[in-house]
C-alpha cells in the first residue's frame, strides 16, 4: 500500500492527465460524431461516401496503430503538435466514428413519419434534423454513448504508448521504481472504475430524465 | 432511397446535390493532395523507403505476424464467448448467488482498461510464481476483458427474444434450462451474430497490445521490422493497411449477416 | 442450469486443448534452423571436451535436448535482432548464444524465447530458459534471484542530439530539458539520478525514439552507446555527444544456485576470449558500427553480483 501512498503526487498528476484526455477527446468526439453522422444521412452522395469511408477506416484500425502513426507520421506532413494534444485529437477522431454510428442508428430508429411530418411543415434538411429528428434520436442513444464514453476513458490509457504520462503510464513508472505491481495497478484500475461508474450514473440519470414513453 | 430525413430529390435539389458533390470532392482531393505533397517533400515517398515492402520476405514476415494476430484473436474470442455466455446466463439466473457475482464481474471488468489488465499479467502475476507464456500474456487479459463485453451482447440477445417464446416452452413442459437451451438460445444466437462479429473486430484490434507484451503479432512484427530497416513510418502505414483489409472484410461479413436477418428491430448492443 | 455446466465443461476442455496446441506452435520463439553456412565465426568456436559435460549437470541436460534455450530479444539491433528476410536472430548477444550452444552441443542450435525484461528472473528460476543473453546488467539485487556468469561485455549510456544542438555534453546538462528514453530501459533511473529536473518522454522502440528526437519531441535521447552510434551512422542528422556516463556490465543470466553451470560458462568465456572468438563475434556485430579494434573484455567476476 505504501507504494501507492508514497507516490500520490505522481498518481494524481497522471489522473489529471487522464481526465483532461477523457474530457477533451470526448468533447471532440461528440462534435466529430455529429458531423460525420450528419454526412452519413445527408442526401449528397459524396458526403455520404466520405462519412462511410471515415467510419470504416477508423473503426477498423487499432487505436494504438493510429496513435503511433499520428505521433510520428503527422509531423512529416507538417502537422506537429504536442504529444498530449496529438493523442487527444486521435482519440477524438477514433471515438467520433463510434459516436457517429450510434447517432446514425438513433436517427434511423426515428420513424420516417416524423421526418415526413417535418417536411410537410416546410422544414428543410437542417431544420428537420435539428428540431425534429436529432432530439428524438439523442434520447435513444444515451445508453450507447455512455458506453462509448466508458470505452473512451479506457482507451486513453493507450496514450501511454506514445509518451503521454497519464494514469497508466504513471502507474507503470511507479512500478518500475517500487516493484509492487499489485497495489499499484489495482489502484489505477480502481481509479478508472470510479470514472466509469460516474459516467454510468450520469447516463442513468439522463436516460430517466429524457426517456420518452411510447 | 427514401429516408427519414429526405424524399426523392427533385430537379432543383438534384442540381444542388451535384454542386455539393463537386465541391466536397474538390475539398477532399485538395486536402489529400496537399498531405501527399508535404509527405513527399519530407522525403517519405522516395522509392528506396518503400522498396522493402515490394519484396516477398518482408511480407512473409508481416503475414507471419498477421497469423499470430489471428491466432490470438480466435483463441481469445472462443474463450471469451464461452465465458461471456456463462456470465450472461448467470446474470439472468433466478438464483441471486449466481446472478450477483456475474453482474459484479461484468460491471467491474468492463470499466478497467485492457492495458491495465495486461500490466497485471505482465508484471504482477510473475511475482506470485505465475509466469505465463507470451501468447497467454496477451490472450488472458483480452479474454478477461472481452468476456464481460460478450456477456452483455448475449444478455441483450436473450432479452430481445419475446417472452411468449419461453412461456410457450415452459407451457409444453420443458424445464427452465431446456427452454433456454432449445428455444431461446438458438434464436438469440442468430440475432446477436452481427454484434458478435463486430465485437470480434474490436478484439482483433485489441490484440495489437501484443506490442506491449512483445508477443509477435502484427503490430509487434511491424516494430521488429522498423527496428531492422529503420523505416518507422512506412512500416506502420503498411501494418495499418493490413489491419484495415482484414477488419474491413470482417465488418463486411457482419453487415452481410445483418442484412440476412429478418427485418425487425434488433436490440442495439 | 444444465447449459451453464455444459458451457463450463466445454470451456475447460477447449482451454486444455488449446494450451496443448499452442505450446507446440509457440510463435513467439523461433528455432534457428541448423548451422548457417556463412557464419564463419561460429564455425571457429570451440566445442567442450566430453569430460567437461559432467553427468547429471545442466550442460548434460542441454546436450541431450540438443538445443540451448536462450532468453533474448527479437528487436534489439546489433545485439539480438531478428532478420525478417532469413528469420535468423543476429547480433552480439545472439551470436554469443550460438557459440555457447555449439560449445555444449557441438552445433549452434539455439531457440530464442522472447523475454520481456521484467520477467527474466522468473523465466530462469522456473526453468523455461537455460540462459539469458539480453543486455542483462549485473546488479547485487538481481544476483539474489539469479546467478550471473561473466560479465561478458561492458557498455554504458550516452547522449544523442540533433546535429547542431549546443549546450549538451554531459548528463547534468539535461536538467530542465525534455529527454527521450526507451520505455523500461535503464536510461530512465539514470536520468532521474543525474538530471533530476529533466522531463522524460518514453517511446517503445529505438526507431520511435530516433524519430521523436528528429521531430524535436525532446532535445536529447539517452540510450546505450552502441545503439546510438549505429543510429547516428544510419541517420546523419543526429550525433552522439560525449562519452558513456554509466558502466553497465552485462552478465549471462543463469539459474540461481547452479554453481556448476556458472563455472562451466565462465570457463567457456575465458576460452573464447583467449582464442579470439569473442573478439570475432564483436567485430561481426557491434564492431560493424564502432571504429577500431575489439575492446578488452571485462574481467570475469569483477563486478559485485557476478
Amino acid at each position: 500500500m505504501s507504494a501507492l501512498l508514497d507516490h500520490l503526487p505522481e498518481f494524481w498528476q497522471g489522473l489529471i492527465v487522464t481526465l483532461q484526455l477523457t474530457a477533451a477527446s470526448f468533447a471532440g468526439a461528440a462534435v466529430m460524431g455529429l458531423v460525420i453522422a450528419a454526412m452519413r444521412v445527408s442526401p449528397v452522395p459524396v458526403l455520404r461516401g466520405i462519412g462511410t469511408a471515415y467510419v470504416e477506416t477508423l473503426q477498423n484500425l487499432p487505436l494504438l496503430v493510429l496513435l503511433v502513426l499520428a505521433v510520428f507520421g503527422l509531423p512529416e506532413i507538417g502537422l506537429q503538435a504536442g504529444l498530449q494534444v496529438t493523442a487527444t485529437v486521435v482519440i477524438a477522431l477514433y471515438e467520433g466514428a463510434y459516436i457517429a454510428e450510434a447517432l446514425r442508428s438513433g436517427v434511423n430508429a426515428v420513424s420516417s413519419g416524423q421526418g415526413e411530418a417535418a417536411r410537410a411543415l416546410g422544414l428543410n434538411f437542417t431544420q428537420s434534423l435539428r428540431h425534429v429528428v436529432l432530439p428524438q434520436a439523442l434520447r435513444t442513444v444515451i445508453q450507447p454513448i455512455g458506453n462509448i464514453f466508458i470505452a473512451l476513458t479506457m482507451n486513453t490509457s493507450l496514450a501511454a504508448a506514445v509518451g503521454v504520462v497519464e494514469l497508466t503510464a504513471a502507474a507503470n513508472r511507479v512500478n518500475l521504481l517500487e516493484a509492487q505491481p499489485i497495489p499499484i495497478f489495482v489502484g489505477a484500475g480502481v481509479a478508472y472504475a470510479v470514472i466509469a461508474a460516474c459516467a454510468g450514473f450520469v447516463t442513468g440519470r439522463l436516460e430517466r430524465r429524457l426517456a420518452v414513453v411510447r | 432511397m427514401s429516408n427519414v430525413l429526405f424524399d426523392e430529390p427533385g430537379p432543383r435539389a438534384r442540381r444542388r446535390i451535384r454542386i455539393a458533390t463537386i465541391a466536397g470532392a474538390v475539398v477532399v482531393l485538395g486536402l489529400v493532395a496537399l498531405a501527399v505533397r508535404q509527405f513527399a517533400d519530407n522525403g517519405q515517398l522516395t522509392a528506396d523507403r518503400w522498396q522493402p515492402y515490394a519484396t516477398w520476405p518482408m511480407w512473409r514476415y508481416l503475414l507471419g505476424g498477421l497469423w499470430s494476430t489471428l491466432l490470438a484473436a480466435v483463441v481469445s474470442a472462443a474463450l471469451s464467448m464461452a465465458a461471456g455466455l456463462a456470465l450472461a446466463l448467470g446474470r439472468l439466473s433466478r438464483r441471486s448467488w449466481v446472478r450477483m457475482p456475474s453482474a459484479a464481474y461484468v460491471e467491474t471488468v468492463r470499466t478497467i482498461p485492457v492495458l491495465v489488465l495486461v500490466y497485471v499479467v505482465l508484471f504482477a502475476l510473475p511475482r506470485y510464481g505465475l509466469d505465463l507464456p507470451l501468447f497467454w500474456k496477451l490472450v488472458v487479459p483480452l479474454t478477461v476483458s472481452n468476456a464481460s463485453l460478450f456477456a452483455e451482447v448475449f444478455r441483450a440477445g436473450i432479452l430481445s427474444i419475446e417472452r411468449g417464446q419461453s412461456e410457450a416452452g415452459l407451457a409444453v413442459g420443458l424445464t427452465h434450462g431446456q427452454t433456454m437451451r432449445l428455444i431461446v438460445l438458438p434464436q438469440a444466437a442468430r440475432r446477436v451474430l452481427p454484434s458478435i462479429v463486430s465485437q470480434s473486430v474490436g478484439l482483433l484490434k485489441d490484440t495489437s497490445l501484443g506490442f506491449v507484451v512483445s508477443y509477435a503479432e502484427l503490430l509487434y512484427s511491424g516494430k521488429v521490422l522498423a527496428n531492422y530497416n529503420g523505416l518507422l513510418i512506412q512500416t506502420y502505414i503498411v501494418v495499418a493497411l493490413v489491419y484495415l483489409v482484414v477488419n474491413a472484410s470482417l465488418s463486411k461479413l457482419a453487415r452481410t449477416l445483418e442484412a440476412r436477418q429478418p427485418r425487425r428491430r434488433t436490440a442495439r448492443v | 442450469m444444465v447449459s451453464i455446466r455444459r458451457v463450463a465443461a466445454v470451456a475447460a476442455v477447449s482451454m486444455v486443448g488449446l494450451s496443448a496446441a499452442c505450446s507446440g506452435t509457440d510463435s513467439t520463439s523461433s528455432a534457428v534452423p541448423g548451422q548457417p553456412k556463412d557464419n564463419s565465426v561460429i564455425a571457429q568456436a570451440p566445442v567442450a571436451a566430453a569430460a567437461d559435460i559432467l553427468p547429471g549437470s545442466t550442460m548434460e541436460k542441454i546436450k541431450q535436448r540438443g538445443e540451448l534455450i536462450v532468453g533474448g530479444s527479437l528487436d534489439a539491433p546489433l545485439l539480438s535482432q531478428q532478420n525478417p528476410t532469413t528469420g535468423e536472430i543476429e547480433g552480439f548477444d545472439a551470436d554469443m548464444g550460438k557459440a555457447l550452444a555449439k560449445y555444449i552441443i557441438g552445433q549452434p542450435k539455439v531457440k530464442i524465447v522472447n523475454a520481456a525484461s521484467e520477467t527474466r528472473e522468473a523465466l530462469l528460476s522456473n526453468g523455461t530458459v537455460d540462459v539469458v543473453f539480453q543486455t542483462y546488467t549485473i546488479t547485487p539485487e538481481r544476483a539474489e534471484q539469479v546467478a550471473f556468469a561473466g560479465p561478458y561485455y561492458s557498455s554504458g549510456l550516452t547522449i544523442a542530439v540533433k546535429k547542431g544542438t549546443t549546450g549538451i555534453a554531459k548528463p547534468e546538462d539535461l536538467n530542465g530539458k525534455t529527454v527521450i528514453a526507451g520505455a523500461n530501459t535503464p536510461a530512465i533511473p539514470a536520468i532521474k539520478q543525474l538530471a533530476p529536473q529533466a522531463t522524460i518522454v518514453t517511446f517503445g522502440s529505438d526507431p520511435e525514439c530516433v524519430q521523436a528526437l528528429k521531430q524535436d519531441r525532446g532535445v536529447a535521447y539517452v540510450q546505450d552507446e552502441t545503439l546510438l552510434v549505429a543510429d547516428a551512422q544510419k541517420d546523419p542528422s543526429i550525433q552522439v555527444v560525449g562519452s558513456p556516463f554509466t558502466t553497465d556490465p552485462y552478465g549471462i543470466g543463469l539459474k540461481h544456485g547452479d554453481d556448476q553451470f556458472k563455472k562451466f560458462v565462465n570457463d567457456w568465456l575465458t576460452k573464447i576470449q583467449g582464442q579470439g572468438v569473442w573478439q570475432q563475434i564483436w567485430k561481426g556485430s557491434l564492431g560493424t558500427v564502432v571504429q577500431g579494434e575489439a575492446p578488452t573484455p571485462p574481467q570475469i567476476g569483477s563486478v559485485p553480483g557476478s
